[in-house]
């Protein structure tokens, strides 16, 4: 019996070998061979991947034996890839970034520095509109070449926007308040129906039983609020952070915040907005709009283009609501960014391909699809024009750019752990669990992790 | 009480030991090597096998075991050693290590999260444990009682051969709150759904359900097995005092059973603490962390906050959380004992 078993173990231990030699050997495949090299670039977004595709093989053509591979990887697991990459010396070049995990990455020297390459090349940080402060990290260095911008807007079916009796100046015009919401919250509720046909502000509604939510998912754990509470409770002058780079506390525990949360959670105690956890995960916003769950909902700029594309559905895109004061909207934009790998073999390959990329000539033929709003004004304009042939109306973010609707989004450290800690407690408050003593924990636990750089 | 009184019949079912037969056969022929090596070192020497005989094999024992050992130390025991050391640490992967004593131990102690987890984890084990056992227990023994169908039998492994993931994936889109045929049975059955994987009530008894329906028909074959180990004569013996199906089951059949129970339930309460797949794959922790079970917290502390050390601090608590479960079950259950004999 013992020998047995020690044969198998043999056998067993040569299987893992085998195995081990035969992974290793994969992951070498794509360093440089023999005159020809390959660069690496890594994008979260699937159809960025596709769309960076063209300026690929421009690169390649003006770069005779440079080949460019783009690889995608879902975002669940994109940033555990990197990481893994950076440890086993087998990262990509470059890659797309989150303002997220930047302060992990460049404070544990695992991104090159561009100000070198910057002043030697002369480039002109100044073609960005937007995002290039986003990217300077606490040494006062730029990390990264700004990719894109985004906004939010409000997406909602046409049809059932006029056959709740409204036109489309009175979605453009809405106003919002903490208090009772304005006319967003009075038009939210005329919107919802419940399965025997009753609106939401008439007798008799049933909240257990509705057909269509009149507003989307803003109860939702996120603790940016990108695309949910951070377009309403930013225009009563609210902002997330003490400072708008490196803050070191988080203000949830602010009365206007913490009154508009109360506004957030009556919507779904009323049934004019869904409950948390009521639609998985796998369930996006497109799906919600087009199955005709939800009559309107904002959501964000990179899926104004899949939005228009619903077949059989009129969608029309609107601005964020106006504050209190009935004139200021405030939008938050962020910004990734384009990094190259500090363990790179080929920086000035990279940096190459990084400016490229961030050349009027890429961005205007990448951003065609309307995927990736680019940082460049000239390319956003072309890309907006292309669209515009083809029905996407992109107007609303383009006037808040022009009308300084947008403020970019703060860069902090520690993202991974913030979002951690605090999307339970958003799900908690949200699903009724805890009451205001949340924001007060909430608070001290950002002032908690954002100490922790 | 009726276990004591069938002396006679358990010597079939244990032979007599191997050792005594090798004893026999191995003294006669090898008289002269035992009288030199007893002479040098009789503590040591065995009655089987000389001395001499034991060092001639000795080489060919070390290269036979040389990989088992080489496999052993590569990747059990330093593994563990190096997770001990970085439990220490202060390890973000892309820096060296920074020694920091017990600070993570003092972190820990003082991590709501930490104690929130290991809550939830004892709950989900206490569910998965208590059901995961009676279910097997029942289906076995009807299998045992009432078919002789091995077409029977093979169906209930069936869920044990599905891998985790795929098992909690297709669990996910059954117990969906808009899509999934569970909910919609319940509601044309009550008027109302149930958010199974998406409230904080029903997380984890949802996730313990899908867990019993895995391992259910594995755990039930192991017990048939034991069945088939107690002799017919017993419940014959049973049947002829007059004691009725249930009596015997509760007095005759579990009884008998309790080394494999035991073992049964301390793989179930191993194999609970260890619950991570089904988790990432539905709920991934959430709501609200009501799901969050100790390996999905270390997890998350380790690969998406990339916060090694404290992450080995964690494991290491469990671990010895683990090995104090099993050497507390076995001591209480005496699983070395059977009361056949």
């Amino acid at each position: 019996m013992k020998r047995i078993t020690g044969v198998r173990k043999t056998v067993a231990l040569g299987a893992t070998l085998t195995l081990a030699a035969v992974l290793s050997a994969c992951s070498n495949g794509s360093s440089s061979a023999g005159g020809s090299k390959t660069l690496n670039w890594w994008t979260w977004d699937d159809k960025q991947a596709a769309a960076y595709k063209v300026c690929a093989t421009d690169f390649e053509k003006a770069n005779p034996g440079v080949t460019v591979k783009i690889t995608q990887y879902n975002v669940a697991d994109y940033f555990t890839k990197l990481t893994a990459g950076f440890v086993a010396g087998n990262a990509p070049d470059a890659f797309q970034n989150s303002v997220q995990y930047f302060q992990a990455y460049a404070s544990q020297h695992q991104l090159l520095p561009l100000d070198d390459f910057i002043s030697k090349d002369k480039f002109d940080l100044s073609r960005f509109s937007v995002g290039v402060n986003a990217w300077k990290f606490t040494d006062g260095k730029q990390y990264a070449l700004p990719l894109d911008w985004a906004a939010t807007g409000i997406y909602y079916n046409e049809d059932a926007l006029k056959k709740a009796g409204y036109a489309e100046k009175d979605v453009d015009s809405m106003t919002w308040n903490p208090d009772d919401g304005g006319t967003l919250g009075k038009m939210i509720a005329h919107m919802t129906i419940d399965d025997k046909g009753r609106r939401g502000d008439e007798k008799g509604f049933d909240k257990s039983h509705v057909k269509t939510y009149g507003y989307g998912e803003v109860a939702a754990k996120d603790f940016i609020g990108q695309t949910t509470w951070s377009p309403l409770v930013d225009t009563t002058g609210w902002r997330l952070g003490d400072k708008s780079s490196w803050p070191t506390v988080f203000n949830y525990d602010d009365p206007q915040f913490v009154k508009t949360m109360h506004w957030i959670r009556s919507l779904t105690d009323k049934g004019f907005a869904p409950r948390i956890g009521q639609f998985t995960d796998s369930v996006s916003d497109v799906d919600l709009l087009s199955s005709g769950k939800v009559a309107m909902e904002s959501a964000g700029s990179w899926e104004a283009a899949t939005f228009v594309k619903v077949p059989g559905l009129k969608v029309g895109i609107a601005p964020t609501p106006y504050g209190p004061d009935g004139k200021t909207r405030a939008v938050l934009s962020n910004s990734n960014g384009n990094n190259i790998w500090a363990g790179t073999k080929n920086p000035d390959l990279a940096w190459k391909w990084v400016s490229y990329m961030g050349s009027e000539a890429c961005q205007s033929k990448a951003s065609q699809t309307g995927t990736f709003f680019p940082s460049i004004p000239a390319s956003m304009d072309a890309s907006a024009k292309a669209l515009a042939t083809k029905g996407v109306d992109l107007s609303v973010f383009t006037d808040m750019m022009k009308n300084k609707v947008l403020y970019p989004s703060p860069v902090y450290g520690n993202g991974a752990a913030l979002q951690d800690a605090l999307e339970p407690l958003f799900q908690a408050y949200f699903a009724g669990q805890k009451g205001d003593s949340v924001f007060t924990e909430m608070q001290s636990k950002s002032k908690q992790l954002l100490a922790k750089n | 009480m009726v276990v004591t009184s069938q002396g006679k019949l358990t010597t079939p079912t244990t032979p007599p030991s191997a050792a005594v037969t090798t004893t026999a056969t191995d003294l006669g022929p090898t008289p002269h090597a035992r009288k030199v090596r007893s002479a040098r070192k009789p503590g040591r020497s065995t009655p089987t096998r000389s001395a001499a005989a034991r060092r001639r094999d000795l080489p060919a024992a070390l290269v036979l075991i040389l990989p088992a050992v080489a496999g052993f130390a590569v990747f059990f025991a330093y593994p563990t050693l190096r997770g001990i050391y970085l439990s220490f640490t202060d390890f973000h992967v892309l820096t060296p290590p920074q020694w920091v004593g017990l600070a993570n131990f003092q972190q820990m102690f003082g991590d709501d999260v930490f104690w929130h987890s290991l809550l939830v984890t004892v709950y989900f084990v206490a569910l998965s444990v208590s059901f995961g056992t009676l279910i097997s227990l029942v289906t076995a023994v009807v299998l045992h009682r009432v078919t002789r169908s091995s077409l029977l039998r093979g169906v209930i492994l069936l869920p044990f051969l599905i891998s985790n993931v795929i098992a909690a994936l297709v669990w996910q889109w059954m117990l969906d709150p808009s899509l999934g045929i569970v909910n919609s049975v319940l509601k044309h059955l009550t008027g109302h759904s149930i958010l199974f994987l998406g409230s904080g009530g029903w997380a984890i008894p949802s996730l313990a359900a899908i867990s019993v329906w895995k391992w259910m028909g594995y755990y039930a074959l192991l017990i048939f097995a034991g069945l088939q180990t107690i002799p017919s004569t017993i419940y014959e013996a049973g049947r002829v005092d007059g004691a009725s199906e249930t009596q015997m089951f509760r007095r005759l059949t579990v009884p008998l059973l309790r080394p494999i129970l035991v073992m049964v339930v301390v793989l179930t309460v191993i194999n609970s603490f260890q619950v991570f797949d089904i988790v990432q794959v539905t709920t991934r922790g959430g709501p609200a962390n009501a799901s969050n079970v100790l390996q999905m917290y270390i997890y998350d502390k380790a690969f998406r906050q990339f916060d090694f050390g404290y992450a080995a601090t964690l494991s290491l608590a469990l671990f010895a959380l683990l090995i104090t479960v099993t050497f507390t079950q076995l001591r209480l259950a005496r699983a070395n004992e059977s009361d056949l004999t």
